[in-house]
C-alpha cells in the first residue's frame, strides 16, 4: 500500500486514518472499545479510602442514631427496640416543645437580622472603594474565631454589673439589661451574637454576588431614570436572589443546630429559657445519659434541619434567572 | 454632583460605624488580655495602662495551658492532614468521573448536627477503648474536615484540562503519579485554601473534644471552657486564654482572606 502522507488538511485524511487504524488492529474509532481502552483509565478506586472513612464515621454512626432513637437504652444492659417510644415521649414532654419553640425563635431572630444587614453591608462594601483591604479583614475576623472566644468576650463584655456594655448603655441613658442572665432576653442576646459573628460572611457572600452581576443591566437602568430604591428592589434584589438563598441555606444550617455559643455562655439557662433543641439533646444524652430519648430529639432536629434545606433547594429554582 | 457626593459620604459613615461594631469587642478582649489583673474589671475603663504579661504568666502557669495547646495542635494538623490525604484523591476520582452524588453526600455529612453522631461514636470509640486518646479526636475531626476538603477541592479539581491527565497516561504514567506529578500541582492553590479551612475549623471546633476528650489530650477549646465554668472571675487570664485561641485563626485566615469566603461558600453556590 503506498504511503499517503498523513495531513490534517489533505481530503483523504479521515479515510487515512481510518485504513492506518484497521492495519495496526486498533478499534474502529467511535467503536464503544474506546472508552474502554487505556486512555480513559479508571480513577474511581481513589475514592475508596474516603468512603470506606464515611461510612464507618458518618453512615454507619447515622444508622447507629436512627436506630439507638428507636431503642430504650438503660446503660449496663444492651439497648432494647420499642419502636417510636421514644418520640411518642417527645410528643408530650414539654421540654422538647420549648426546644423547638426556641430554636425557631432563634433561627426566625437570627436569620432575619442576618440577610437583612448582611444584603444592607454586602451592597455597601461593593460600593466602596476606600482601604478594601482593611474592610476585608475587619469583615472576616468576626466568623474565623473560635465560638469559645464570642462566649468569652460575651461573658465578659456583657456582665450585668462589670462589663462595658451595660456602662455604655448607661452613658447613652438607657437601664442596665441582664443579657443572658434574663430569661426575657437570652435568646435575642445570643441572636444578637451569632448577627455579630455572621452578619459579616452573608454580606462577603452578597458582595460576591453583586460583583459578579452583568453591569449593563445597570446601566439601562440608569438611562432608564429608576431611583435608587427602585434599582435595589426591582433589579438588585431579584438579581441576587440565588446568592441570597445560597447565604440563607448556609446560614440557616448553623443556626438550627447552633451549639458552642449557647453552651459555652449559659448551658442552657438561666433554667430552661435558652434549651434549645441541641442543647437538650446534649443534656439529655450526655449528662442524663438517656441516649435513647436524645437521638430520639437529635433525628428530629437533623429532620428539621434537613427540611429547610429542601425548602431552601425549591426557593433557589423559583429565584433562577 | 452634590448629591453623589453626600451620598458617598453617607456610605461611608455607614461603613465606618458597621466597622467599628465589629472590630472593636475583639480589640477591647486584646486589649484586656494585656492590662493588669487590678484594671481589668474597672469601669470607666482605663484606655491607657501599662501594658503587662502577668495574665499570659498566670494563664500558662496555672492551668498547664501550653499542654492543652500542644493538644489542639496535635489535633488539628492530624485531621487537616487526614482529611486531606482521603480528599484530595477522591476529589479527583469524583471529578474525574463526572458523579454527581458524592457531592450530595459530602453536603449531608456538613449539614448534619454535630451532636447525631457524638453518641455513636461515643458508644464505638468505648468499645475499641479510643475515648481520650488523640486518634479519636483527629478522626471524629477528620469528619469536619474531609467535607470541607472536597467541597473546596471539587472546583479546581472539575477545573482541571482532561487532556493534561490524557498526556500523561500516553506517555504510562501510573495513577499515583498522574496524582502526584499532574493533579497535584495544578490544584494546589485549592489545596491550601483547604488546608487552612480544615486547620480552622478543627482548631475551633469543640463539641467533639468537650464530649471524647481525656483530662490528657484536653484542647485549648475545652480547657478554657472549663476555665469559664470553674467559676474563674480572673478576667485577665480569660481574655489572655481567649488571646491565645484567637489567633491561629485570625493569622491563617488573613492568609487567605481573599479567597476564604469563596470556599466556604464553594459547591452551594454551584447549587
Amino acid at each position: 500500500m503506498r504511503r499517503v502522507p498523513l495531513m490534517p488538511n489533505s481530503p483523504n485524511f479521515s479515510e487515512t486514518v481510518r485504513l492506518e487504524r484497521e492495519r495496526r488492529g486498533y478499534p474502529r474509532l467511535g467503536s464503544p472499545m474506546i472508552a474502554r481502552s487505556s486512555l480513559r483509565g479508571s480513577y474511581i478506586w481513589m475514592a475508596a479510602p474516603a468512603l470506606a472513612f464515611a461510612v464507618a464515621m458518618i453512615g454507619f454512626p447515622f444508622a447507629y442514631a436512627i436506630w439507638l432513637a428507636l431503642s430504650e437504652v438503660i446503660l449496663g444492659s444492651p439497648p432494647r427496640f420499642i419502636g417510636l417510644g421514644n418520640f411518642q415521649r417527645l410528643a408530650t414532654d414539654p421540654e422538647f416543645w420549648n426546644g423547638l419553640k426556641l430554636t425557631l425563635t432563634l433561627y426566625a431572630l437570627s436569620i432575619t437580622a442576618q440577610m437583612i444587614l448582611g444584603t444592607w453591608l454586602g451592597l455597601l462594601v461593593a460600593r466602596s472603594r476606600y482601604a478594601k483591604g482593611l474592610v476585608r479583614v475587619i469583615l472576616v475576623s468576626p466568623f474565623m474565631l473560635p465560638p469559645v472566644v464570642i462566649g468569652m468576650m460575651a461573658i465578659v463584655i456583657l456582665d450585668p454589673s462589670f462589663g462595658i456594655a451595660n456602662w455604655l448603655l448607661a452613658k447613652i441613658g438607657l437601664g442596665p439589661s441582664l443579657w443572658l442572665s434574663d430569661p426575657s432576653t437570652v435568646i435575642l442576646t445570643i441572636a444578637g451574637l451569632d448577627t455579630w459573628q455572621w452578619t459579616p460572611f452573608v454580606a462577603l457572600i452578597v458582595m460576591g454576588g453583586y460583583l459578579s452581576l452583568p453591569s449593563d443591566v445597570f446601566e439601562a437602568v440608569e438611562i432608564d431614570g429608576a431611583t435608587p430604591w427602585q434599582r435595589f428592589w426591582y433589579v438588585t434584589l431579584p438579581m441576587l436572589g440565588p446568592t441570597l438563598v445560597t447565604a440563607a441555606v448556609l446560614r440557616s444550617v448553623d443556626i438550627l443546630r447552633f451549639f458552642d455559643v449557647i453552651y459555652l455562655t449559659t448551658q442552657g439557662g438561666p433554667g430552661i429559657s435558652s434549651t434549645t433543641l441541641n442543647i437538650l439533646a446534649y443534656r439529655r444524652g450526655f449528662e442524663f445519659f438517656d441516649f435513647g430519648y436524645a437521638s430520639a430529639i437529635m433525628v428530629t432536629l437533623t429532620a428539621v434541619v434537613f427540611g429547610s434545606v429542601m425548602v431552601f433547594a425549591r426557593l433557589r429554582r423559583a429565584v433562577a434567572w | 454632583m452634590v448629591r453623589e457626593r453626600v451620598a458617598r459620604l453617607f456610605d461611608g459613615v455607614q461603613l465606618v460605624v458597621v466597622l467599628i461594631v465589629l472590630a472593636l469587642p475583639i480589640a477591647w478582649t486584646f486589649l484586656s488580655a494585656f492590662k493588669p489583673r487590678t484594671e481589668v474589671a474597672v469601669l470607666p475603663p482605663k484606655l491607657f495602662f501599662t501594658p503587662t504579661l502577668e495574665n499570659f504568666v498566670e494563664l500558662f502557669a496555672r492551668n498547664d495551658f501550653l499542654h492543652h495547646t500542644i493538644n489542639s495542635l496535635i489535633v488539628s494538623t492530624g485531621s487537616t492532614v487526614l482529611g486531606l490525604a482521603l480528599g484530595i484523591p477522591a476529589s479527583f476520582a469524583i471529578a474525574w468521573h463526572r458523579l454527581s452524588w458524592p457531592a450530595t453526600a459530602t453536603l449531608f455529612a456538613r449539614m448534619a448536627p454535630g451532636t447525631l453522631f457524638l453518641l455513636p461514636w461515643l458508644l464505638m470509640f468505648n468499645e475499641i477503648g479510643l475515648v481520650g486518646s488523640h486518634l479519636v479526636l483527629i478522626l471524629t475531626h477528620a469528619a469536619i474536615t474531609l467535607p470541607i476538603a472536597i467541597w473546596v477541592l471539587l472546583p479546581y479539581c472539575d477545573a482541571l484540562p482532561r487532556e493534561l491527565v490524557e498526556c500523561a497516561q500516553i506517555d504510562g504514567a501510573r495513577a499515583d503519579q498522574v496524582l502526584r506529578l499532574v493533579v497535584l500541582p495544578v490544584i494546589m492553590s485549592g489545596v491550601v485554601v483547604s488546608a487552612i479551612l480544615s486547620f480552622v475549623f478543627s482548631w475551633n471546633y469543640f463539641l467533639f473534644a468537650l464530649v471524647l476528650s481525656g483530662i490528657e489530650t484536653k484542647t485549648a477549646i475545652v480547657a478554657s471552657f472549663n476555665f469559664i465554668g470553674e467559676g474563674v472571675t480572673n478576667w485577665g487570664a480569660l481574655m489572655a486564654a481567649a488571646v491565645i485561641i484567637a489567633l491561629p485563626p485570625l493569622i491563617l485566615t488573613l492568609v487567605i482572606q481573599r479567597r476564604l469566603v469563596g470556599g466556604l461558600a464553594a459547591g452551594a453556590v454551584k447549587g
